[in-house]
């Protein structure tokens, strides 16, 4: 008899679990103080892997990815044309399967997680689940440079 | 990989384990058990849900519009495997606490994966790799 109430409650807690989690993909939180790169650099430093895919006058998604993750794979063919076809964006897909250090330096528990970064490191916004394309682009378009003031201050387009 | 075959084989799954809950019945939580140690450990396509899949229910489909990749597919079953056992050994050795709890942990993934087509085990991967021990992170 203990086994039916068992199986109750399994069956609710699941269906509960998977209905937050479902409304909750792809959902975007806006930088905290305390995550990495913030508050002026307070925050802790970022994993080299990090440190070396940022590049001057562009934000970079960086999606932390794992060889065990399906929807890394969707992840990646959302982010990858999306940083494609839009001017001042990169991405980078970090598979951290092997380097769990990296994930944990950045407070990222679950996979695909994609965190935005300015062009100095700082975290703008993470995403986790596969995001949408239109509403990211949305959350990201403050922080993208366009092409005109990029090329006046820089190497010219 | 047809990614609907997965979630075929976590329904069937999700009914095996529910039947283990409501009757106690440990030897079906071992043969559950064996299941999953073949998709583990030998690969998806001998595993029995795949082979049922493949002769009763891919045949009555269309062609899948997507495929998927078997490596976190193999890591959730290597997860359901050590559930399943460690319920089997509880409910074999009268731990009938532990047989339920396990049992209810499995079912909940298999649900999860059913239902929502979400991996729990597959997007845990980080969780369970951060409560291991370092020494096997210097491979």
């Amino acid at each position: 008899m203990t086994g039916l109430w068992v199986l109750v409650a399994t069956v609710v807690a699941a269906l509960a679990a998977g209905a937050v989690l479902y409304a909750r993909n792809g959902r975007i939180r806006p930088a905290r103080p305390g995550d990495t790169g913030t508050a002026g650099g307070q925050g802790p430093a970022l994993p080299e892997p990090v440190a070396a895919a940022l590049a001057p006058g562009t934000v970079t998604l960086v999606q932390i990815s794992t060889t065990f993750c399906a929807p890394c794979r969707h992840t990646r063919a959302v982010l990858g044309p999306l940083a494609a076809r839009t001017e001042g964006l990169d991405h980078v897909d970090l598979d951290v399967t092997h380097q769990p250090e990296v994930a944990h330096a950045l407070g990222v528990l679950r996979t695909p997680t994609t965190i935005a970064f300015s062009e100095h490191g700082r975290e703008l916004l993470r995403v986790s689940g596969v995001p949408k394309p239109a509403e990211l682009l949305g959350a990201l378009e403050p922080h993208l440079v366009p092409r005109a003031e990029r090329g006046s201050h820089s190497e010219g387009g | 990989m047809d990614p609907r075959g997965p979630r075929f084989a976590a329904a069937v799954t999700s009914v095996v384990l529910a039947v283990v809950l409501v009757t106690g019945w440990w030897p079906l939580l071992a043969a559950q058990t064996v299941v999953f140690a073949i998709g583990a450990f030998v690969g998806l396509r001998p595993a029995p849900y795949s082979v049922l899949y493949r002769l009763l229910v891919a045949p009555r489909l269309g062609p899948p519009t997507e495929r998927e990749d078997a490596a976190p597919l193999r890591f959730a079953q290597a997860v359901g495997f050590v559930f399943a056992l460690a319920g089997t050994v509880g409910y074999a050795a009268g731990l009938t606490t532990l047989g339920v709890v396990a049992t209810a942990f499995a079912l909940f993934a298999a649900l999860l994966n059913a239902v929502f087509n979400f991996c729990l085990g597959c997007e845990m991967y980080l969780l369970i790799k951060r409560f291991t021990p370092r020494a096997e992170q210097a491979s």
